[in-house]
């Protein structure tokens, strides 16, 4: 999932184009949330005390409605206008990744059997979250329920990550809501992650700022899609031997794939056969992905009613609770809405200069009193 | 403000470690005893409970922020952290005495940090403010008019990573003037009644009004007539009928800057920021800007 490592060398390295924030700061934000991917954290997050997912009556799993309702209403009801984008078909490249994951489900749905035979609960549960599937009804419920809330929903031609990200970089939306650090890679300018994590976790929300992570970085954007791939992604495998510290080092060194390989010392790492790296990154490059001219987002009151029935009617949801949820969408959207400062302001560009002495401030002394130190050596050796 | 190095400059040769190989004088050619530092800033703030009370005005507004020390003066400009309102502070230089600053310096200070070692100063102190070139810290000295008492703080300076906006000058369709007092008050009355406000301008003068769960309530202010004080009047110039909505608890951070001025001026055009301005006695300015609350379908 996503890039391996890629997180925690940000972290390391550009710990400034993380900020940490609450869910109100979002107010009035558009933001494309990565649909496949919320869905299966609610399967897997969305539990009874005991563990199992959660079911009503007839024994249909209600899971991922249930996170679906609850967490977008807390979204709206922080002045945010969510559009889910779910994922098209998946990319050729990726087969290799799919077959792994399904071998790793066929696993663990043994090792399951396994478990529930010899009644290890602990066991039943952690490898019942991990034969977690999101199937095409739960995406199909899940966009009914999008419709008769009103919040808008996009289907990708291929990866929603893709899909989202371009609509971050036209400016469509804020930011693309995702745990998967490739939105970055597929060129989001803002990366929101944990913003879908329930509120009792009180993680808050990060914000990673591409441009601010290439800044600090080093790297040009084409740069950094060849530092994913080298890093390990989704679609192909890496070379062996070379991990996040080598990477940044070799991509900052030759500044592409091509000169890297070039320069590689055969004996010390081994590059996987017939490596599709070309392939993957013109992925990454130009995805494909619906024209942002073409998408329209428009949200709209929810339909109590035609909830009720669906939740209430056919899933065996409590009615009340429902309906109070219904309430506080339909308060949300007819309240008026806090407009944001830097929607009628422009943010001013950091000023290199300014940028060049904030990133020094704490060493700054250390580099002076060093330079003073050099320079009081020369005079010192010039008096000698 | 003494340091040792300037008491014992020469003395300190001494003790200076072999590699650095030089005295410390070479950096610092100044004259014993008392070298003023080839380069600093340094601010004498006359009136200081001017400081005092801007700080109280922002502190909860903004945790911390930058202040900008230019040749021309002293500014600041940083949003609150939910990017719905800005300050903007600007004193000249000539409201200082001395004010002497060679270069840019941008000192990142924690607001709350100031405010408490302000809280140190009497209201009648002279307040300066001093930073060394390559120093991490500020330097605030309290002094008391009659120059028997000095109190000296160190202030740690911050990193803080804060977006700056441009605002473009605007020709506003309504100022409003009125008494600082009166604004604090019409802001309070108005929060019993709910979270926000509008705000309408027209020829006749200007409404206040809110509603909310238990009711609703309005004041209206005309336009004075006939005052004693310029102080005490209301005035209103208007270009053009306008009525916008906002946020009260914010209007009530910004009233919290009313003991600067007897006045304030708000500024309003359709759909752009509040306009909120105190004058700062005869060298400057604290402005609050506030986006509006918008009805919009979407």
């Amino acid at each position: 999932m996503g890039i391996r490592g890629l997180s925690q060398l940000i972290a390391d390295v550009a710990g400034t184009a993380v900020r940490h924030m609450e869910i109100k700061h979002l107010f009035g934000r558009k933001i494309a949330i990565d649909a496949s991917m919320s869905i299966y954290q609610f399967l897997i997050a969305v539990r009874q005390a005991d563990g199992g997912v959660l079911t009503n009556d007839s024994g249909q799993v209600t899971s991922h409605l249930m996170g679906m309702l609850y967490r977008t209403a807390r979204m709206v009801e922080n002045g945010i206008k969510p559009v889910y984008v779910f994922d098209g078909k998946p990319p050729a490249l990726k087969g290799g990744e799919l077959s792994k994951r399904s071998e790793r489900r066929q696993q663990a749905e043994e090792s399951l059997k396994t478990a529930t035979e010899q009644g290890n609960q602990a066991d039943m549960d952690k490898f019942s979250r991990r034969t977690v599937r999101v199937t095409a009804e739960h995406t199909a419920e899940c966009k009914r329920l999008l419709t008769l809330m009103g919040i808008p929903y996009i289907e990708a031609p291929c990866e929603a990550e893709a899909q989202c990200a371009v609509m971050a970089a036209k400016g469509l939306v804020y930011a693309t809501a995702s745990e998967d650090m490739d939105s970055l890679t597929c060129g989001s300018t803002i990366l929101l992650r944990h913003l879908t994590y329930s509120e009792a976790r009180k993680v808050p929300i990060a914000e990673y700022s591409l441009p601010r992570v290439l800044e600090l970085l080093e790297l040009t954007m084409d740069e950094f899609i060849d530092l994913c791939i080298l890093l390990g992604c989704d679609f192909c495998d890496t070379i062996r031997g070379v991990g996040p510290k080598r990477a940044l080092e070799f991509i900052r060194k030759h500044r592409n794939i091509e000169t890297i390989l070039e320069n590689l010392d055969p004996k010390r790492y081994t590059v996987p056969e017939n490596w599709p790296y070309k392939e993957v990154r013109e992925l990454f490059r130009s995805p494909e992905v619906t024209p942002v001219a073409d998408i329209e987002l428009k949200w709209s009151s929810p339909d109590e009613e035609g909830i009720v029935k669906f939740l209430v009617t056919e899933k065996g949801f409590n009615e009340e609770r429902v309906r109070s949820v219904i309430q506080r969408l339909d308060k949300a959207r007819s309240d008026s809405t806090q407009s944001r400062l830097d929607g009628f302001f422009k943010v001013l560009p950091r000023a290199p200069a300014d940028k060049a002495a904030a990133n020094k401030k704490k060493p700054s002394a250390a580099t002076t009193t060093a330079a003073k130190k050099a320079k009081s050596l020369k005079t010192g050796a010039g008096k000698r | 403000m003494l340091r040792v190095d300037h008491l014992f400059g020469l003395r300190g040769v001494l003790s200076w470690p072999e590699p650095l190989g030089i005295p410390p004088c070479v950096f610092f050619p100044s004259p014993f005893p008392f070298p003023p530092h080839s380069t600093m800033f340094e601010a004498r703030l006359p009136q200081g409970q001017i400081l005092k009370k801007l700080i109280e005005a922002v502190r909860e507004l903004v945790t911390d922020a930058n202040f900008e020390c230019k040749p021309s003066g002293l500014s600041l400009q940083a949003m609150d952290s939910s990017h719905v309102s800005l300050v903007s502070l600007l004193m000249r230089a000539d409201g200082f005495d001395p004010y002497q600053c060679d270069r840019n310096r941008t000192l990142g200070i924690n607001l709350r940090t100031l405010a408490s070692v302000l809280k140190c100063s009497s209201n009648d102190d002279i307040i300066t403010i001093r930073a060394e070139d390559d120093g991490d810290s500020a330097i605030l000295i309290f002094e008391s008019p009659s120059s028997d008492r000095l109190s000296e703080f160190d202030l740690k300076l911050v990193d803080i990573d804060n977006e700056q906006l441009v605002i473009p000058d605007t020709q506003y369709d309504a100022v409003v003037r009125m008494p600082s007092a009166e604004f604090q008050r019409i802001v309070r009355d108005m929060q019993i009644l709910g979270d926000s406000v509008t705000i309408a301008c027209s020829k006749d003068g200007v409404k206040f009004s809110a509603n909310g769960e238990i009711g609703s309530g309005s004041v209206r202010l005309k336009q004075s007539s006939a005052v004693d004080s310029e102080d005490d009047a209301v005035t209103v110039d208007l270009q053009q009928a306008v009525s916008l909505t906002f946020a009260l608890r914010y209007l009530s951070l910004f009233s919290k800057a009313a003991p600067l001025s007897p006045t304030v001026t708000l500024s309003f055009s359709k759909d752009v920021p509040l306009l909120v301005e105190f004058r700062i006695a005869d060298m400057g300015h604290l402005r609050f800007y506030l986006a509006p609350k918008i009805d919009e379908d979407i």
